[in-house]
């Protein structure tokens, strides 16, 4: 981990006037407080002169009409017009409400926050619970997964955390059964099975020591677990059991579709049922 | 009811227990040398068979595997059984998310690794009919069948190679481990196809055979898949545990393979396929898998795979000409499969050659797929023993090959 410059400079709300556009409006300022960022509030749909001045309304209401943020008002079909703007509006982080659970069919067919969490080029922020007097995230769990794109994941981890006066962060690693599997499917002893899955493992359990080794994390409580299973699955039941605030993921490698849902693997997991908050971490300037 | 005599009974039991001891013996010899257990288990069986000790002392060879009409029956339903968990098993080392997830280097060898092979075993074995010895007289289905042999890889013996080489985590790790997958399920769904066609001339069109597979494929994948992984924890809170997933998982495998065997599919397709659903559960361990794979592959594998030498005369069946003529199509199309997949996917000249060599491996699943081609009578024995010395040549070869391809280059090179 080099350098501990803000990841977020701008910062994008995807605002849809319903019941929790409020208390988004609040995280969202708060969240500009943490993070010294821009704003840029979105809004795709007719653009009324109700709306209109309710927005303005809102936004004078929680102190975010400053000049340097931005409203756009865009009409066309929302996921593909809010990732239009959020890529020509050179957005970071892009902050969605979102339902912990969709039903089936929307779960399929992919509901506007989803679906942007799955195409989306920058980082996004799903806050299933958004609150009016935000509370900040004391408990982060960050995906320690052996993956080109983690280390970045947890030097955002950390330094959110580090902002938010967060108390415990814990990293994990999951082992994944399809690769570990194998090494038992052929003809090894027990003890020969054992170490060549621990020569694997240890290769892995030192580039994360590293990365934390080299992260300014001050008195943040870090804590590291190993678990089998699924990636994916594993970090999202172990964030529901431990009632994590925050759940920090990779962002895919490449755009999820229908297929993906149908047959889920890794993000698609905590989607599928969100255990908490999610930041889904993109890098910078990254496909 | 019929049953078994005293002595009949007694010359199974015999059989079993001398088959599954002799097998592990051979199997550990061989290991030694490091060579795959399956590659010694089939060894023990063409030596104690009818083409070596059996020719000499056809009374040992009578006692190991049993002569007696009703016992060797019976020995050949547990034999058939033996396939069917095999089949499973190897359904469930299956990775649908890491098919789904490859990227670009990975699908192009997947697809060419596939592609190439199979239309090279295909148009070879169409126009050089003649040229392989007496095999089914349903010309199109014998060279789909030759095509399909060549497209199959041997996870398995390839995984093992990887990590032998310290190459499980490197880019071309994951590149072959993700083509091998896929070139596995595309392989036996197209095997089930061909076996459903030669039985679907009795009973229904091939259009009806080919609709059957792709929707049972469909059905189990999603529908069966999704209902199997909600119902793991309740049965995981209400069983004994891992101990009821082998009899759910095994039982529910039997099932699959009695439903495409009613539907006039081959038995293995619905072991394999259900397999996969199993396999893919986030609630399945890998303590729960390896409970499977232990039980099957110590008891059942050595079993099937040591018959095979009963069953075939190897040296009686021996043809140079059509082992040849397979070795160098095993050889060709799966390595420039393999090769032009990678080189197309961005990797360079010897990692791509190298690439082409592991997919190369065959193993065990070559050796069930021409047992399965061999008892239907899709081909004949000679083409069968060139099959299974190819299995274990390319198995054999892969591991050096891929050593000496990429000697000098550290993982970190390779990452």
């Amino acid at each position: 981990m080099t350098e501990q410059i803000s990841p977020f400079s701008r910062v994008a709300l995807a605002i849809a006037f319903s019941p929790r556009c409020e208390a988004l409006l609040a995280e969202v300022k708060f969240l500009q407080e943490k993070f010294d960022c821009k704003l840029v509030f979105i809004h795709v749909g007719n653009k009324t002169l109700q709306e209109e001045q309710y927005l303005k309304h809102l936004l004078h209401r929680f102190g975010l009409d400053k000049p340097e943020n931005e409203v756009i008002w865009r009409e066309g079909e929302p996921v593909e017009t809010i990732i239009e703007i959020c890529q020509s509006a050179q957005v970071d982080l892009l902050v969605a409400g979102a339902l912990e659970k969709e039903s089936l069919i929307n779960y399929v067919l992919g509901g506007v926050s989803r679906q942007l969490s799955r195409k989306i080029k920058c980082s996004m922020l799903l806050l299933t619970e958004p609150n009016i007097h935000p509370k900040g995230f004391n408990h982060l769990v960050v995906e320690g997964t052996d993956h080109p794109k983690t280390e970045n994941t947890i030097a955002t981890a950390v330094l959110w955390a580090r902002n938010y006066n967060s108390k415990s962060l814990d990293i994990i690693q999951e082992n994944d059964l399809s690769k570990i599997a194998l090494i038992r499917s052929e003809e090894l002893k027990e003890h020969e099975a054992g170490e060549r899955k621990k020569e694997i493992l240890s290769e892995e359990d030192q580039k994360l020591k590293e990365i934390i080794r080299c992260s300014d994390c001050g008195n943040l409580a870090i804590h590291t677990e190993r678990i089998e299973g699924k990636p994916g699955y594993v970090i999202s039941k172990y964030a529901r059991e431990k009632e994590a605030d925050l759940l920090v993921i990779n962002s895919p490698d490449k755009p999820l579709n229908l297929l993906d849902r149908v047959f889920p693997h890794d993000m698609e997991y905590a989607l599928g049922n969100l255990p908490c908050n999610l930041l889904i971490v993109h890098p910078k300037g990254g496909e | 009811m019929q049953v078994l005599s005293h002595y009949e009974n007694l010359s199974l039991i015999l059989s079993i227990g001398l088959l599954i001891i002799a097998a592990r013996m051979f199997g550990e010899f061989f290991r030694k040398f490091k060579m795959p257990l399956v590659v010694g288990e089939l060894i023990a069986g063409i030596i104690l068979g009818p083409s070596l000790v059996g020719n000499y002392a056809p009374g040992i060879s009578e006692i190991l595997y049993t002569h007696n009409t009703n016992a060797s029956i019976a020995l050949s339903g547990i034999i058939n059984i033996s396939i069917i968990m095999l089949l499973f098993v190897a359904g469930m080392e299956l990775n649908l998310s890491l098919i789904r997830q490859q990227g670009k280097a990975a699908l192009s060898t997947s697809v060419l690794s596939l592609i190439i092979p199979l239309g090279l075993g295909f148009v070879t074995a169409y126009y050089g009919y003649e040229y392989y010895g007496r095999n089914s007289t349903d010309k199109v289905a014998f060279s789909l069948f030759m095509g399909t042999a060549m497209a199959i890889s041997a996870l398995p013996v390839i995984a093992r190679t990887l990590i032998d080489l310290n190459l499980f985590k490197t880019k071309i790790g994951s590149i072959i481990i993700t083509a091998a997958m896929f070139n596995d399920l595309i392989g036996w769904v197209l095997f089930s196809m061909i076996m459903g066609m030669l039985k679907g001339s009795a009973n229904h069109s091939v259009l009806l055979t080919l609709l059957y597979t792709v929707a049972y494929a469909i059905l189990m994948l999603t529908v069966v898949r999704i209902l199997i992984n909600k119902s793991l924890p309740w049965a995981e809170k209400n069983f004994t545990w891992p101990g009821g997933f082998l009899s759910l998982s095994l039982g529910l495998a039997f099932l699959g393979a009695a439903f495409t065997e009613f539907i006039g599919l081959h038995a293995i397709f619905g072991a394999f396929i259900i397999g996969i659903t199993i396999g893919d559960s986030v609630h399945v361990t890998e303590k729960m898998k390896d409970i499977v794979n232990q039980f099957v592959t110590n008891i059942f594998a050595p079993l099937f795979f040591i018959s095979i030498g009963f069953k075939v005369n190897f040296l009686d069946h021996f043809n140079l000409q059509i082992t040849i003529i397979i070795l160098v199509l095993a050889f060709v199309g799966k390595i420039f499969g393999g090769y032009f997949g990678a080189k197309i996917g961005g990797l360079g000249n010897k990692e791509s050659l190298a690439i082409g060599f592991g997919m190369n491996a065959r193993g065990a699943m070559e050796i069930i797929l021409a047992t399965l081609a061999l008892q239907a009578n899709l081909i004949g024995e000679e083409v069968f023993v060139a099959i299974v010395i190819m299995a274990v040549i390319t198995s054999i070869v892969a591991g050096p090959m891929m050593n000496w391809l990429l000697k000098g280059k550290t993982t970190a090179d390779l990452t």
